[in-house]
């Protein structure tokens, strides 16, 4: 076997050089049908006959940037619209739905309020007059709102248990602050506590209505047979005319390192955040900036946790992401390390990030940045249920199926004076906006090392 | 042409897994005892590999505790041909991505690639069965991995610490009773001769089942099962888990102190390993409990009596008896014990009326929907392959679990709620803040 070596290594090498030329196959969008509605909402429809399974993905801009002066109330709402209808309680929605194995789930994030439906798509019949109603016509019954804030304020103290649940959130109000991205979704104790059930009836008729709101539809159904249907469940749907989402322009980040030091004192380990502002989704550079951040700490072997894991076992795993929205977003590394390690992670981290900027990327890592988004991207879209939320999401962030059929050339396009320039722009270097969770008493001196530190109990994100 | 080729990429999976059925797994054995899966599958121009290897924390004994799911981590640590970091970099630079996980049972390995890049999967996979290198310095910052993996995990969730301390009271002497991840001092003291017998003893091609499903031919797999597998000599069989936990003979309970909001509660009863009779009455018996709203745990607990927030059960299949587990989140100012109670009366009800007719239908219905979504995705059909094939003995035993379920009756559920869920099978464990005082 020894004799093999050599071998190996020149293998090793041929693979290195035709690394384009393995992914000559690609993904091409299925075929779909998009139209509105008089009352302004928007459908999709993608047959996929072969399966007996239906998926279903609404969007409705009712998301928490519209809390204002009652954070929570767009999670409420949203939770509440499967809490009875016009014509089903509670327990017919439930039992039907259980009886046939089939799912419909809502949800509130930041920027919209959504559903997710699941089920064969014999019980279409059945299960689509259900839906309809939950979007359309909730009864928000009082006793059924109570018990949920009781579960949900039971759940708001759990928070404090585990840091990795809220440090997402301690970052976010550091990043924007007063700004409605900083909105915490699931709210606080005192203002869920006295939200009422007329509070979220006026939320549902302000912010779900049809014109600016999505439905698409993925599996096994007739075109025209569905086209009728959504004509007979949705077309009387009224709802006010919707204002675009007002989102204010994002606040000035103060220039100078800012860390938000937050006390857990039974921790054993000190879970951290380090970032800054990032892009929105519609960024003309979003392909790019992924394919760095790939390399930079989206997967295995990133910079990131090739230092943190791999070459030092700070940590079981070391990343970055940015996150974004409409109006803009945010970028951090994120990782954990026992509360002992956590100067030495944190430099660590700081570095990566100040190699990225004085290294860039050479052209063999930016070609297997390359071929790794290329290889991973097919599987993402590989159910029903995955294309109806594609198609939503599509339509949420204004880009089209050429963002799919146009992915392996573009990402191909990429080039090291490109990676450069995005490095320059859009990966924070200076100013870094830092979230420790940890013991304070044991590293409140490390965290004054990186920065104007502020200190806050776990406690205060539900208070 | 090549439009149309992709058209057909796009429109095939969902066809292929409706339609999915035993004749449609290909299945060979290498002369060294290395058995392979194949699932043909064009729907996306990728395919992956997923390697069962029957090693996991039940073939443990204390004082290496963990060392299973240490090894899975050391299998990415270097071989003879591809050094340290190189499986990942060569994977990754080929488009692929990979993870592993490791059970009481089992420790599988997953490969999700471009199926352009089969070659090399398979060049990196039989490199670190043949010929894994495991350098000390690795060993080293390894253990600071797993020694992080176990802290945070324990760190963010009381659920992760409330199963540790229940295995450990509801066995007493089968190794289910200590954590996959290991014992803290285990960790801290694993040697390299612990790794070496073990490699030696798991990691053999007799002792692995590879499933593969994707864009790529079962002639084609073949043909590079032979060139990259068949080479790796097969080993003796490792020694065979002979512990069976004796039979519980009275309830057992325990109190853990920690800093938590409400109170966490579980509630185990001993039962039986996949292959045994009882296994799929017991898993619709789990889904009546919990599955869903209409659920008889949910509705009562969390709907009609708000005396918890979260309910469920825990039943998975297993090698060797294993547990079957209510798990209950109190609200809050309610007391455990109500709570417990609570539970014994709906437990108690199948026991003397049994389910509706309906209620069976239901949880049919829902596992029905369930298979169709498990094999939707080409991850979906290897996994579950993969898995039917190690718990069960034979992947054909997938197929047949619609039917299977099919055939359990409403006496058969209350008969086995009536043979497990005993007062003196059971051990209760609960999580919650320290008395003042």
């Amino acid at each position: 076997m020894r004799s093999n070596i050599q071998h190996h290594i020149i293998f090793i090498g041929i693979l290195f050089l035709t690394g384009n030329v393995l992914f000559a196959q690609s993904y091409t969008f299925p075929e779909y049908t998009s139209y509105q509605l008089e009352n302004g909402l928007t459908i999709n429809l993608m047959e996929q006959k072969e399966v007996p399974l239906i998926s279903i993905s609404a969007l409705i801009p009712a998301g928490a940037v519209n809390d204002d002066t009652k954070p929570g109330i767009a999670y409420l709402t949203a939770t509440a619209l499967k809490h009875g209808t016009t014509n089903y309680s509670k327990e017919d929605i439930d039992k039907t739905l259980d009886f046939l194995g089939a799912e419909i789930n809502t949800y509130a994030g930041k920027e919209f309020a959504g559903l997710e439906a699941g089920f064969i798509s014999k019980d279409l019949d059945k299960v689509m007059p259900i839906l309809a109603e939950i979007m359309t016509q909730p009864g928000f019954d009082a006793e059924e709102l109570q018990k949920e804030k009781d579960r949900h304020l039971a759940g708001l103290e759990r928070k404090k248990e585990q840091p990795r649940a809220v440090i997402g959130q301690f970052f976010d109000q550091l990043i924007y602050s007063d700004h409605q991205y900083g909105t915490i979704t699931d709210g606080n104790l005192s203002s869920v506590q006295s939200i009422t059930r007329e509070d979220i009836r006026e939320f549902f008729n302000e912010h779900y209505h049809p014109s600016k709101a999505v439905i698409s539809i993925v599996g096994d159904f007739d075109l025209e047979a569905m086209k009728e249907r959504m004509e007979n469940y949705f077309g009387s749907w009224k709802g006010k005319e919707a204002e675009s989402t007002s989102v204010d322009g994002l606040p000035e980040l103060a220039e100078s390192n800012q860390v938000l030091l937050v006390n857990k004192d039974d921790a054993t380990e000190t879970t951290f955040y380090i970032g800054g502002r990032g892009i929105s989704r519609n960024n003309p550079d979003y392909l790019g900036i992924m394919v760095v951040n790939t390399f930079f700490g989206g997967r295995f072997t990133s910079m990131l946790n090739d230092e943190l894991r791999v070459n030092s076992g700070l940590t079981y795993g070391a990343r970055s992401r940015f996150d974004t929205m409409k109006e803009g977003g945010s970028f951090y590394i994120s990782t954990f390390t026992a509360t002992e390690t956590t100067e030495a992670a944190m430099d660590k981290a700081i570095e990566v990030l100040k190699k990225l900027h004085d290294q860039g990327i050479s052209e063999q890592d930016l070609t297997s940045a390359r071929n790794y988004v290329k290889g991973q991207f097919p599987p993402r879209f590989e159910t029903s249920g995955q294309l109806a939320g594609l198609l939503s999401e599509m339509f949420w962030y204004g880009f089209d199926e050429s963002f799919i059929n146009n992915f392996n050339t573009n990402v191909d396009q990429m080039t090291t004076e490109k990676v450069k320039e995005i490095i320059s722009i859009y990966f924070p270097k200076d100013h870094l906006k830092i979230v420790m969770i940890g013991k304070a008493t044991e590293i409140e001196g490390i965290a004054a090392k990186y920065g104007e530190v502020s200190k806050v109990e776990i406690e205060s994100i539900i208070q | 042409m090549f439009r149309i080729l992709l058209l057909v990429f796009v429109l095939c999976p969902l066809l292929l897994s409706a339609q999915l059925k035993a004749s449609d797994v290909d299945t060979f054995r290498l002369d060294n005892g290395m058995k392979f899966l194949v699932v043909e599958d064009f729907s996306i121009p990728n395919a992956n590999m997923y390697l069962f290897y029957k090693v996991g924390s039940r073939n443990e004994y204390q004082g290496i505790t963990g060392l299973s799911h240490f090894f899975e981590h050391m299998m990415f640590n270097g071989a003879k041909k591809y050094g340290p970091k190189e499986f990942d970099r060569v994977m990754e630079f080929n488009g692929g991505a990979n993870n592993a996980y490791t059970t009481n049972d089992v420790t599988v390995y997953t490969d999700w690639f471009p199926a352009a890049s089969t070659e090399v999967i398979f060049d990196l996979e039989s490199d670190r069965i043949a010929n894994l290198s495991i350098a000390p310095e690795m060993v080293e910052s390894e253990r600071g991995v797993v020694l992080s993996e176990r802290r945070t995990g324990l760190e963010n969730s009381p659920w992760r610490e409330l199963i540790y301390l229940i295995n450990g009271m509801a066995f007493m002497e089968h190794p289910y009773q200590w954590p996959v991840i290991g014992y803290e001092d285990d960790m801290k003291n694993w040697t390299q001769e612990d790794l070496e017998a073990y490699f030696e003893t798991y990691y053999a091609p007799n002792n692995c089942v590879v499933v593969i499903s994707g864009a790529i031919t079962t002639e084609e797999v073949k043909k590079l099962a032979e060139q990259y597998m068949a080479p790796i000599p097969a080993q003796p069989s490792p020694p065979k888990v002979h512990i069976t936990e004796p039979e519980q003979k009275g309830e057992r309970r325990f109190t853990h102190y920690r800093e938590v909001a409400t109170p966490y509660m579980m509630i185990s009863y001993h039962v039986p390993e996949a292959t045994h009779e009882d296994y799929y009455a017991l898993s619709l018996l789990s889904a009546v409990l919990s599955n869903g709203n209409s659920s008889r745990l949910y509705s009562s607990l969390v709907d009609d009596k708000q005396q918890v927030s979260q309910i469920g059960t825990l039943f998975d299949a297993s090698f060797d008896p294993g547990l079957f587990t209510i798990y209950a989140l109190a609200s809050p100012e309610v007391n455990t014990e109500a709570i417990e109670s609570g539970i014994y009366e709906e437990i108690e009800k199948i026991l003397t009326e049994g389910i509706t007719e309906e209620e069976l239908q239901k949880v049919k219905n829902q596992k029905l929907i369930e298979f169709y979504q498990q094999i939707q995705t080409i991850n979906g059909k290897s996994n579950n392959i993969g898995t039917y094939e190690v718990f069960f003995g034979d992947y054909a035993e997938m197929f047949n679990a619609p039917e299977a379920f099919n055939k359990v009756t409403q006496e058969e559920i209350k008969e086995v709620a009536q043979k497990y869920l005993t007062h003196q099978n059971k051990t209760v464990g609960i999580i919650r803040n320290q008395p003042e005082n």
